[in-house]
């Protein structure tokens, strides 16, 4: 009897505490459920601190790479140490991304280059005559979330992913038992959505709380979960009220979702941060049908790019975890048979200067090139326009190579989104900006 | 009617022998032709206090068996009603006065049972004990007195200051009242009656007159230490919040020891000695008694951050010790000193930043972040903090790239200090002096002229150090610095979501400390603990605001409040690291120079700004109350944390469940427990053992989100 009255009570509580903040429950919504053997995954690889996609995919003709080495300076790869891509001849890859060059190299991974935040198509000359640009260029906060938002200022407080799981929540997920996007890199803005939000899970601890009270146990997280119905009056406990109780609740979704599932053959690096997100990930795409979601969108990150001294052996350090970690993950998604329904891609604040400072590092810049991967991915090609490599060139902003993006990330993410299932009509919604560029789909999924 | 009371009063008091006279029965103990009568006569005292015992005997004459059986008013032994008394005579009165407070006392000849011998005795209240007096302030000169000690009976009369008070009962140990005590008074003289039957005063003590309530006293050390106990409650609530306060500014820094050379194979944590200098911060802000400082130290860690992700953790333990030194002085001297801290250096490359080649630009970290984290922020500011808007209604960029890039030239120029704290003849020194601040090679430095904020010009061919003084007071005298750096202290310590006029108030004693002085940190420091929005909760546990408690202060609150002893063998104090950074955090082990969480972190769903929440999530909310459960359970590798039946919390526990819950409700909840949780923690806990009372209780506490968020 006890137990049934606090259950009540929680659940009724929760729902309560929510609205009073304006909280979204995750929302189960009746609608039309698409075929069972429907799923499709998204996952973002956000690598924080700015990526020098400079040294990430580099010219390798006699004359990219000329320009190149003697623009770079101490920050320029050899060409002999460089990994060239088959299929796109004119171009290679970091020393640190032998998996990378694999995947390019059999069509299951593509690069867009020269991509970054843009609010409309910007040309050097109307940056520099102060048409309308993203807000706070080369601040990193700022450039994460607006890679995140789609909007022009941080400020708009939704991510595209968590505006797509709006969308497509009630078609794909009407029955789910977790919400639509997974975080393992903790709360961040790209998974909130206007009606929905994230559920976060720690990276090898789905389970529930640990419990020293033997028989008391459940009693005890019983009152527990009580105390957090009771109406305080103060909004940030109220806040707190809402996270904890869904964490109770999720934590026990997931432990029930995994207890009897079959380990993975894959093997993922070990001592490898971004390895053990991945890794989550895809023990979580192992039981979609327990949890009931036919599309699913995952948050994972690795940090530490923002390479202002040091440079060559720090990110060498970095992409040396990135490359067998995406590798492994994509091997995971064939093991699962889901390869053609998983699609990985990157994303960063920003390009570092293309001009080294002096301290054999490279400062914030902007337009990047990053790394789609998947089955679905018509992968072994370049999109985009690769920036002439000119300080004070073409595709300056300034005179340290600092590129002004040719393409914009929100076409880049609705690329994604219309793979993802988002219609053109409800495009807008997800990428606001997108009708101020010419194509809205780049093809390269 | 006064006679015939009195006479029925003192008629039983007389002690009788009842003589039996027995007709028609042989004598049963026979042979004596004389056959006197046998008789029972008792005697003892005529009075009893609750709580004592008085011993009764029997005399027999006339009878070989001399035993005898006892009974209270009729019933052998006695019972809970009217007292009991043993086989040997031994009455204990019952625990409260009966209607008919006389009993009468009556033994039996075993021999000859109708043979017996009867004494009244009066039941009086116990003399109370006084063992402690305290005066909270409620308002004006009105306090509350609470006076505890023993022996309080219901209808127990408190005497304050030689006059009777109205006296609340709260429990045989505890008796409340509300005084007056004109202001200036430092002790009330105290006593307390039971009331008759047998009244008689207490012994007298002086109470302590407390200058702020429990709430006051803990919430300020919420904001302003590394967590309220009880001792550090009332040492609060006897000084006065302002008092403390200047006190506290008084206190000099306990330093962290510098990490030893050669390294001890205890500081060796995977090859770096982060193990010592973590120990070090976690025993620091625990045990030292500058909590203030350590705490805005702590603070300025979050805004101005190193961390020995990259930098060397032996440097880090001269960054906060410098951190601690300067957070009493000038905000200006804290810029200096972090810019010159080889920790800063290191991590944002202003060391070893050379003037640029050609082909090559001067590195803009330092110079980048030093004005949007830690002074400026990105867009103009007004003074209460809220965002200047331009004629469009967008924010305004307080610097440009060029300006950024200027700043970054002014700064080029410095490394490593030699071992004895010189200037080294090559640049740059690639001999780390960890523990002495930079130092300029001229060489290194670019020395064509800069234009910084406001048009402020460096004119060319000026110094490192003279570019540096040069570019500090540029910004230290940008009208961001105040609004940008209070609101960042006061969320920090007060409330993540100040009210503009708040900020507006403590950017203004930034300003100007009254004395025409900018940056004063103690003017600055003392306004922003002594505001009233910072004060309205210590009346008003409902008003708006407060912080998330963030992962290592949850910790620390948690180990000062139930108090802990270190078991480690090497007196080390890193396994907190251990237990932190599962909800990551690890002191001075940020992942980026955005601090664990960002000071723009808004809540998902709401408008709240409040930065800590960024900590928090369904992932980490589980990883938190797994550690809840292990600290509970004494389950911390290398510390003692007692919540056994014989601890502090146990002893109480067994006492009444109820002050053991007050006891959390003060040192957790500043005494602001809400009532429906009281309540439902009581009912958790009733029919536990004692010891898993408090740890279930304790536990409740403190993965409530009502403690969970400081407010």
């Amino acid at each position: 009897m006890r137990t049934s009255r606090r259950t009540f009570i929680s659940c009724a509580s929760l729902a309560a505490a929510g609205n009073l903040l304006g909280l979204r429950p995750f929302g189960a919504l009746n609608a039309l459920a698409a075929p069972s053997n429907d799923y499709k995954a998204l996952v973002c690889v956000f690598l924080f601190g700015g990526n020098d996609a400079n040294n990430t995919l580099i010219p390798f003709d006699t004359t990219g790479y000329g320009q190149y080495s003697s623009l770079r300076g101490d920050l320029a790869l050899a060409q002999n140490t460089l990994l060239p891509l088959t299929p796109a001849p004119n171009f290679a890859l970091h020393p640190g991304l032998p998996d990378i060059q694999t995947l390019f190299n059999s069509s299951n991974a593509a690069f867009v280059a020269n991509v970054g935040t843009l609010v409309q198509p910007l040309t050097r000359a109307q940056y520099q005559a102060g048409q309308t640009a993203p807000t706070n260029l080369f601040s990193h906060p700022d450039q994460q979330l607006e890679w995140q938002n789609a909007a022009q200022s941080a400020a708009t407080p939704t991510g595209w992913a968590g505006r797509m799981a709006d969308v497509l929540g009630a078609s794909y997920n009407s029955g789910a038992s977790i919400p639509m996007i997974t975080s393992v890199a903790g709360d961040t803005l790209f998974c909130n959505g206007i009606s929905t939000s994230p559920v976060s899970v720690s990276p090898g601890n789905l389970g529930e709380p640990s419990c020293s009270e033997g028989s008391e146990c459940s009693a005890r997280q019983l009152t527990a979960q009580a105390l957090l119905t009771l109406d305080t009056g103060i909004s940030l406990v109220q806040a707190d009220d809402s996270i904890t109780s869904n964490a109770y609740a999720y934590a026990k979704t997931l432990s029930d979702a995994v207890q009897s599932i079959t380990p993975l053959q894959t093997v993922f690096p070990a001592n490898n941060g971004l390895a053990a997100q991945l890794k989550q990930i895809a023990q979580i795409i192992q039981v979609r049908s327990a949890l009931n979601v036919q599309r699913q969108i995952f948050f994972a990150g690795i940090g530490n790019f923002d390479t202002h001294a040091g440079q060559l052996a720090l990110q060498s350090s970095l992409l040396a975890q990135i490359s067998p970690a995406l590798a492994a993950f994509y091997n995971a998604t064939v093991e699962l048979n889901v390869a053609t329904e998983v699609t990985t891609f990157t994303m960063s604040d920003f390009s570092r200067t293309f001009q080294p400072n002096s301290n054999n590092g490279s400062d914030h810049a902007w337009g990047s090139h990053h790394i789609v991967i998947g089955g679905a991915v018509k992968g072994g090609k370049i999109y985009g326009a690769y920036p002439t490599l000119a300080l004070g060139g073409p595709d300056d902003s300034g005179s340290n190579g600092r590129w002004v993006p040719s393409t914009a990330s929100s076409q880049y993410a609705a690329t994604l989104a219309q793979w993802f299932g988002v219609s053109v009509g409800d495009l807008p919604a997800v990428l606001p900006s997108i009708g101020n560029f010419s194509t809205s789909n780049l093809g390269f999924v | 009617m006064n006679v015939r009371l009195r006479g029925l009063v003192l008629a039983p008091a007389l002690v009788l022998g009842v003589t039996v006279f027995i007709n028609g029965c042989g004598s049963s103990t026979g042979g004596n032709s004389t056959q006197q009568q046998p008789s029972v006569t008792v005697s003892g005292a005529s009075q009893v206090r609750l709580g004592s015992t008085a011993t009764f005997s029997a005399t027999v004459t006339n009878l070989t068996n001399t035993a005898v059986t006892w009974q209270v008013n009729g019933v052998a032994g006695g019972n809970s009603t009217v007292g009991k008394i043993t086989a040997a005579g031994v009455y204990t009165p019952p625990s409260t006065i009966p209607t008919n407070n006389t009993v009468n006392v009556t033994a039996v000849s075993v021999a000859s049972p109708s043979v017996s011998g009867t004494a009244p005795v009066s039941i009086l209240n116990p003399i109370p004990s006084i063992t402690g007096a305290e005066a909270s302030p409620v308002s004006g000169t009105s306090y509350t007195l609470e006076v505890d000690g023993s022996s309080f009976v219901n209808g127990a009369q408190i005497q304050a200051g030689g006059a009777n008070v109205a006296t609340t009962f709260v429990s045989a140990t505890e008796l409340e009242a509300t005084v007056t005590i004109p202001s200036g008074t430092n002790t009330l003289s105290v006593s307390v009656s039971n009331p008759n039957p047998g009244a008689m005063a207490s012994n007298a003590t002086n109470a302590s007159v407390y200058v702020t309530t429990v709430p006051t006293a803990a919430r300020l050390l919420d904001q302003a230490t590394f967590g309220p106990s009880l001792v550090t409650i009332r040492q609060v609530q006897s000084a006065g919040v302002d008092a403390w306060i200047t006190q506290q500014f008084n206190t000099p820094d306990t330093p962290l020891a510098n990490i030893p050379t050669p390294l001890p194979a205890v500081c060796l944590s995977a090859n770096t000695p982060t193990n010592c200098e973590e120990s070090e911060w976690w025993q620091t802000v625990l045990t030292g008694p500058d909590q203030l400082r350590q705490r805005v130290a702590f603070a300025l860690s979050e805004i101005f951050v190193i961390s020995s992700d990259s930098d060397n953790a032996t440097t880090i333990t001269y960054y906060h010790n410098t951190l601690a030194q300067d957070a009493f002085t000038n905000f200006s001297t804290i810029m200096h000193d972090v810019t010159v801290s080889p920790g800063m250096g290191a991590y944002l490359n202003m060391l070893d930043s050379a003037k640029a080649p050609a082909g090559q630009i001067a590195n803009e970290n330092y110079a980048r972040e030093l004005m949007q984290l830690f002074t400026i922020g990105l867009n103009l500011l007004n003074d209460d903090g809220t965002l200047q808007l331009d004629t469009h209604g967008n924010p305004i960029p307080a610097y440009t790239q060029d300006q950024v890039q200027a700043f970054a030239k002014a700064y080029t120029g410095w490394t490593y200090a030699t071992s004895t704290g010189g200037v080294p003849t090559k640049f740059p020194n690639t001999t780390a002096n960890y523990l002495a601040p930079m130092v300029a090679v001229e060489s290194a430095h670019d020395m064509t002229s800069k234009t910084l904020l406001n048009g402020t010009v460096l004119a060319s061919g000026q110094t490192a150090e003279q570019d540096l003084q040069g570019a500090l007071t540029n910004i230290f005298n940008h009208p961001n610095v105040g609004p940008f750096v209070c609101k960042q202290l006061i969320q920090h310590l007060v409330t993540s979501t100040p009210s503009p006029a708040y900020v507006a108030r403590i950017s203004a004693v930034f300003a100007n400390n009254g004395s025409g002085v900018r940056g004063d940190m103690q003017a600055v420091i003392r306004a922003i603990l002594e505001d009233q929005e910072a004060r309205a909760g210590d009346t008003d546990p409902t008003y708006e605001g407060g912080h998330l408690r963030e992962p290592m202060l949850w910790m620390t609150n948690f180990l000062r409040a139930v108090g802990f002893t270190n078991t480690d063998a090497n007196s080390s104090y890193f396994s907190l690291s251990n237990y932190s950074n599962n909800l990551s955090q690890r002191p001075y082990r940020s992942g980026s120079v955005f601090n664990f969480f960002p000071p723009s972190y808004v809540i998902p769903g709401t408008k709240l700004n409040a930065p800590e929440f960024d900590l928090e999530n369904t992932a980490s909310a589980i990883l938190r109350l797994s550690l809840a459960d292990s600290q509970v359970n004494n389950k911390i590798t290398s510390f003692n944390i007692d919540l056994t039946a014989t601890g502090p919390l146990g002893q109480l526990a067994a006492a009444g469940p109820g002050q053991m819950v007050d006891m959390l409700g003060t040192i957790f909840m500043h005494g602001q427990m809400p009532t429906d949780m009281r309540t439902e923690i009581l009912s958790a806990i009733n029919g536990l053992g004692t010891a898993q009372q408090v740890r279930v209780a304790t536990f409740l506490v403190i993965t409530s989100s009502q403690y969970k968020v400081m407010h």
